[in-house]
């Protein structure tokens, strides 16, 4: 078969210009966003999900009726503990049951439309439904008992709750955030009496205190407290 | 192996030098290239993966689901709400267990049991070590029984002719009838249940008849045949209860004091006391066993022979006509041989003897066996004599279905039973149900017999209804709720007081009160006596009382039913055999055959699961030229059952055994279409023989699957052996203590290493294969079942396995069992192969399997010499119905596709402990808080666990037992878990 030779091409193709001058910056200016693209997307990806937009940190979420951590917890002063009864010996801190609401609130805002779905639901045996803010993957485990126990602070997770109008998370609950700190215990380490100080800052002794009360509670070190076996089973 | 088993040749080989001494089946005898091509594929499992995408294919599949893959990522995990209490109950506390005693019911008889519940929700079942009778064991229906709490076949409406109605429908349809039954005395109504030992039941019962005079009650039981032969013997039904700590010797005539059964768990411990008090003073307390087809107990025998239902009949008689000064039995045959040498151990034994005959034995055996105890002075001695536990119908189902066949029968109540399944096929009873004009039947299940009533009642879990039950030794135990009914279900015994109409509106609990209220009891008092039995599980001092026997005089010999006539052999193709029926290995009676857990299971002996297989003889089928799988006919009187067969070595030559609780018919169920149904050929007389049946090959075959090869280990070399067995008084057979030598430098780690050391010690003596910790481990570690294909993959999930081994000759192989789990080794080789650290180890020597770590690279199950590491192939969990979910364990991880799981020794267990101990001032963990569910859940208490870094833990004890040996040792991979070397006799032939 002949396959022809340029001579061979109609007259007037054979002078005419393929590609246009600029056709060659165009081509390099599309490889170049090509490879910015796949360095930035990534980028971007790893932006996006860490941003509190997904890990929901400083959103508070609608809850059934406006509790509010800063009155009862900041204002009035009441303890963690009146309400989050497991914290010192249990898993988990737990969250009231209807009752607890209502050992206050059978006596005072008695007739507060706000407080409906609590009378609601004492009165009529259903739970209140919250919306979890808190959450750990499946395969995590921890626990709040050992935490506070060893001078391990409410705030150093929680944020300080007792600033919170209405309750939002304040740490990302990664991987990264929990090893921090088992890295390095003593530099989250307090006394008991300021476990539950929700405005605890390192006092200016941290460096030489901390080590002290990881002794004191028998905290051992980083080497121990990163091992898988402690958070994942 | 592709052909029959070529028998000389096996036999040769077990003889010579070069076979193996312990082997796991004829195909690792027969070491054919093809069984060798099997063992040496690094991944049996994945071996028909590899055959199906080609490349192209192949990078599509990846590609695909690479992108899928990232997908899934998106999705939010976990709930997003919090739901507390109203009101919070006192002590029950979010995430905290809670335990409550009650009593798991087997075939009627009670175990005592601790239910540990989670949030409201009971998850796992752990033994009761108060109870007097189970003393902390459990057996595999106690720990599934968690499962059938939640089973979503359980029947959850009232079904009037197949249709929904409800209880009060019922009581409204039953309220002329009972006006019917008060006027004509209740003639022509009849009761049937399973047996009772609930004595509150019997109390109703009791009123129920007292209400309605001439109504009959039958009740069936599988004790029928014991205690018919102790009314033979001693002239009443009497139970026996052996004092295995008072005997020297121990003879067991077709086995079942270690099989499983309403006695295993009770009868377990007490002989394994037994045994090791014996080996304390430096002797074997010997188990002799002749057994028509092998049982846990025949595998855990010193000496066990096979002997057909026949033969044993005469070994019994030969036994006797020895203990009075007779002949020994003369003969060269194996059987006799075992007779002459169980005699004279019997004989040198006087008084100080124990011979058993198992459930399924012959009425005229258990009297023969009566017989041999009262002359060798063992009766009252090492046998105590008890009135039965269980109370005793008016007649038994024959005599039922005799009275339904003449039409006498005009309404049936079935409480609690499922005749229309379990009846011989022999008695028709679906048909002759039919002529009855009322049929009513109160069931767990929606089952054969529900199907075939025109009332249909659902009854209500053990675990979450009132009740109480006897154990075997008659002790009294409380069952009690764990969580409110599921399905609205009612208990027996409401049941029966509503038809009575003595209820007097009374609930469950109040009907336990009556009848345990005694006259003229001070309120306070009886509630304070009762609160301390709901506390402990049981009414202390219950156990029944021993009774004086006399043996009557024995019958003119040659009477009837002393010799049986011999089967004319019949023309005809195949072979013609004995059939013996057996409960199933997992399933028993097939009550509990829904629960997958149980399907799932291996049976201990052939290690098939999901289905039930006719066991052969190797003689037989080496005659009949089969192998394992080939469908076999057996027929009978007209009758037949198709089923795969399969060789078991230590059957007797011309025996083959049908197991129960297969082959069920109940549409939507899961165990539908699972194995055949042996119940089609069960003679009425005799329902656990059958003589004069014909085996016939069908030319069809069918593999079961079978966990039988999983994980075989490499062949014991010099010295070196998997299983190591110990002559009492013998050289010690263990490991040299101190460290083996190596190359390398001891770990850097040991000084390091100052936290718990965990470690475990298994005494393989005291292992029977009951499979309890094998059930354990799956309720309290999530272990998804996979189902019959992929077990068939080599793909079966189980984190503890239990091997079993034949030593010695093909027809009577010595068995052994050795579980294993994780060995948790201190250089562990897995660890090494890990591409992304997901197995690695804490300073506290457990060797940790991080799944969210994990890529599924399958490195280390390669890398693993003892193959205990299991990989989710495919998304088991996933698809588990919500209500199944139910039952997880919140402590542990539901794996997903695509991680390696293994034996973590519980961590979440050890958490706890260390948590708790952390809190308390960093106390050491005390020897014995920390207990492996697998441990918990043992019978024989085989599996020790603990610090192996204090001297004065029980599993360091256990360590320094010479007996103590590591498996694979010489690859230095340094287990912390051992095993403690079984027991043999001196000399064992082979």
């Amino acid at each position: 078969m002949d396959n022809g030779t340029a001579d061979d091409r109609p007259p007037g193709l054979a002078t005419a210009q393929l590609f246009t001058p600029g056709a060659d910056a165009i081509y390099r200016l599309v490889l170049m966003t090509l490879v910015a693209c796949l360095v930035a997307l990534p980028v971007l990806g790893a932006g996006i999900v860490r941003s509190n937009y997904v890990t929901g940190v400083g959103v508070a979420p609608s809850q059934p009726l406006p509790f509010s951590h800063k009155h009862h917890s900041g204002e009035l002063g009441i303890d963690c503990r009146y309400c989050h009864t497991g914290v010192e010996k249990e898993a988990s801190a737990g969250i009231p049951p209807t009752h607890t609401c209502m050992t206050c609130h059978s006596q005072i805002w008695t007739g507060s439309d706000m407080l409906k779905p609590v009378r609601d639901s004492y009165a009529q045996d259903k739970p209140l439904v919250w919306n979890r803010l808190n959450k750990l993957p499946g395969y995590v485990y921890f626990n709040h008992s050992v935490h506070v126990t060893k001078g391990v602070g409410c705030s150093s997770c929680h944020g300080d709750v007792t600033s919170m109008q209405m309750t939002y998370r304040a740490n990302a609950f990664e991987m990264q955030f929990c090893l921090d700190c088992h890295r390095a215990p003593e530099k989250n380490l307090r006394t008991p009496a300021e476990v539950w100080n929700m405005e605890w800052k390192p006092p200016a002794d941290q460096a030489s205190l901390g080590p002290k009360l990881a002794e004191r509670y028998h905290v051992r070190g980083g080497e121990r407290l990163t091992e898988c076996g402690i958070c994942h089973r | 192996m592709s052909g029959p088993p070529d028998l000389d040749a096996l036999r040769d080989r077990l003889r010579g030098a070069d076979g193996p001494r312990f082997w796991r089946s004829l195909d690792a005898v027969a070491d054919s290239p093809e069984f060798r091509d099997y063992l040496a594929s690094e991944f049996p499992a994945a071996s028909r993966l590899a055959a199906a995408p080609d490349r192209r294919g192949f990078l599509k599949l990846m590609a695909a689901s690479f992108a899928l893959g990232g997908l899934t990522a998106c999705g939010r995990d976990g709930r997003d709400y919090e739901v507390p209490y109203v009101n919070q109950p006192e002590r029950v506390l979010p995430g905290v267990a809670l335990s409550y005693a009650s009593n798991a019911v087997f075939d009627g008889y009670g175990n005592g049991i601790l239910v540990t519940t989670r949030n409201g929700r009971p998850v796992k079942v752990e033994g009761n070590p108060d109870h007097p009778w189970s003393r902390g064991g459990t057996d595999i229906l106690a720990q599934a029984s968690v499962l059938g709490l939640y089973d979503p076949f359980r029947s959850q409406a009232v079904q009037h002719l197949g249709r929904p109605a409800s209880w009060a429908a019922f009581n409204g349809a039953m309220l002329p009838q009972m006006a019917e039954w008060r006027q004509s005395g209740g003639k022509g109504v009849a009761l049937l249940t399973g047996p009772i030992t609930s004595p509150t039941i019997a109390a109703e019962i009791a009123r129920w008849r007292a209400a309605y005079p001439d109504a009959w009650w039958f009740s069936g039981s599988a004790r029928d045949g014991a205690l018919e032969g102790a009314r033979r013997a001693f002239g009443r039904p009497l139970e026996t209860l052996p004092d295995f700590g008072k005997a020297r010797v121990i003879v067991a005539l077709d086995g079942d004091f270690l099989d499983l059964g309403p006695g295993q768990v009770g009868l377990s411990r007490r002989w394994i006391d037994a045994r090791r008090a014996a080996l304390a003073e430096g002797r074997l307390l010997p188990l002799f066993s002749a057994a028509p087809t092998p049982s846990l107990t025949s595998a855990k025998a010193d000496d066990a022979v096979p002997a057909s239902g026949d033969r044993l009949d005469a070994v019994g008689r030969a036994l006797l006509t020895a203990a009075a000064g007779g002949a020994a039995p003369e003969g060269d045959d194996p059987v006799a041989r075992w007779t002459r040498r169980a005699s004279a151990a019997l004989a040198g034994a006087r008084g100080g003897g124990i011979v058993t005959a198992g459930l399924t034995a012959s009425p005229d055996l258990h009297a023969l066996v009566h017989r041999l105890n009262g002359q060798l002075g063992n009766a009252g001695t090492t046998l105590g004599y008890h009135a039965p536990v269980a109370e005793a119908g008016a007649g038994s189902l024959s005599d039922l279905a005799v009275a339904m066949e003449r039409g006498e029968v005009q309404a049936l109540i079935v409480l609690g039973a499922n005749p229309v399944y379990e009846a011989p096929g022999a008695l028709d009873f679906a048909a002759r149900m039919e002529r009855v004009p009322l049929k009513i039947h109160a069931g767990l299940y929606y089952d054969e017999t529900g199907a075939h009533a025109d009332w249909h009642l659902p009854l209500a879990h053990p675990l979450e209804s009132w009740g109480d039950v006897r154990a075997l030794d008659g002790t009294a135990g409380l069952i009690q709720p764990t969580v409110s009914p599921f399905y609205n279900g009612h208990t027996v015994q409401e049941v029966l007081a509503s038809l009575g109409g003595t209820d007097e509106g009374m609930d469950s609990l109040a009907l336990v009160k009556r009848h345990w209220r005694r006259d003229g009891e001070d309120e306070k008092a009886f509630e304070a006596r009762f609160d301390e039995a709901l506390r402990m599980g049981f009414f202390p001092g219950g156990a029944a009382a021993m009774e004086a026997v006399t043996v009557l005089p024995s019958p003119p010999a040659g009477g009837a039913g002393t010799a049986a006539a011999p089967t004319p052999p019949r023309d005809g193709e195949g072979s013609s055999v004995e059939v013996v029926f057996r409960p199933d290995g997992t399933l028993y009676d097939g009550t509990h055959a829904d629960l997958a857990w149980l399907q799932e299971l291996p049976k201990p002996l052939t290690k098939v699961v999901w289905e039930n297989v006719i066991a052969v003889s190797p003689a037989l089928a080496a005659r009949e030229g089969l192998v394992n799988g080939d469908l076999v006919r057996i027929e009978a009187e007209g009758r037949s059952v198709t089923g795969p067969a399969w060789i078991l070595p230590g059957q007797a030559a011309d025996t083959v055994t049908l197991g129960l609780g297969y082959g069920r018919d109940v549409p939507d169920h899961l165990s539908r279409g699972l194995g055949y149904d042996a119940g089609d050929l069960r003679p009425v007389a005799t329902p656990w023989r059958l003589q004069g049946a014909r085996l016939v090959r069908t030319g069809q075959s069918r593999m079961p699957a079978t966990t039988q090869h999983l994980g075989t280990l490499p062949d014991d070399e010099e010295g070196r052996a998997i299983l190591r067995t110990q002559v009492p008084g013998g050289a010690p057979v263990g490991d040299k203590p101190g460290p083996p030598p190596s190359f390398y430098p001891p770990p850097e780690s040991q000084d390091r290493w100052v936290a718990a050391q965990w470690g475990m010690a298994i005494d393989l003596d005291a292992c029977t294969g009951c499979n309890a910790c094998v059930t354990a481990c799956q309720a309290e570690n999530n272990i998804p079942v996979v189902g019959r294909e992929e077990v068939a993959l080599g793909r079966w999930l189980g984190w503890i396995r239990i091997d079993r081994y034949y030593e010695g000759d093909l027809d009577a192989p010595a068995t052994h069992f050795q579980p294993v789990p994780c060995m948790h080794c201190e250089s562990a080789p897995c660890e090494v192969g890990c591409p992304v650290e997901a197995t690695l180890h804490d300073s506290e020597g457990l060797n940790l399997q991080v799944y969210n770590r994990c890529v599924g690279t399958r490195t280390c199950q390669s890398y693993c010499p003892y193959k205990v590491r299991r990989f989710n192939y495919l998304d088991y969990s996933g698809g588990m119905p919500p209500v199944t979910q139910q039952q997880r364990n919140p402590e542990v991880t539901v794996r997903a596709r695509g991680v390696m799981e293994k034996c973590t020794y519980c961590i979440q267990r050890i958490a706890d402990a260390r948590i708790a101990s952390a809190k308390d001032a960093h106390a050491p963990i005390p020897d014995g808080t920390v207990e492996t569910a697998c441990q918990g859940a043992c019978p024989t208490r085989a599996i020790t666990f603990g610090n192996v870094a204090d001297p004065e833990s029980r599993v360091s004890a256990a360590k320094r037992d010479p007996r103590n040996y590591a498996l694979l040792g010489h690859l230095n991979t340094k287990p912390r878990t051992t095993y403690l070397a079984g027991l043999a006799p001196q000399g064992r032939k082979a």
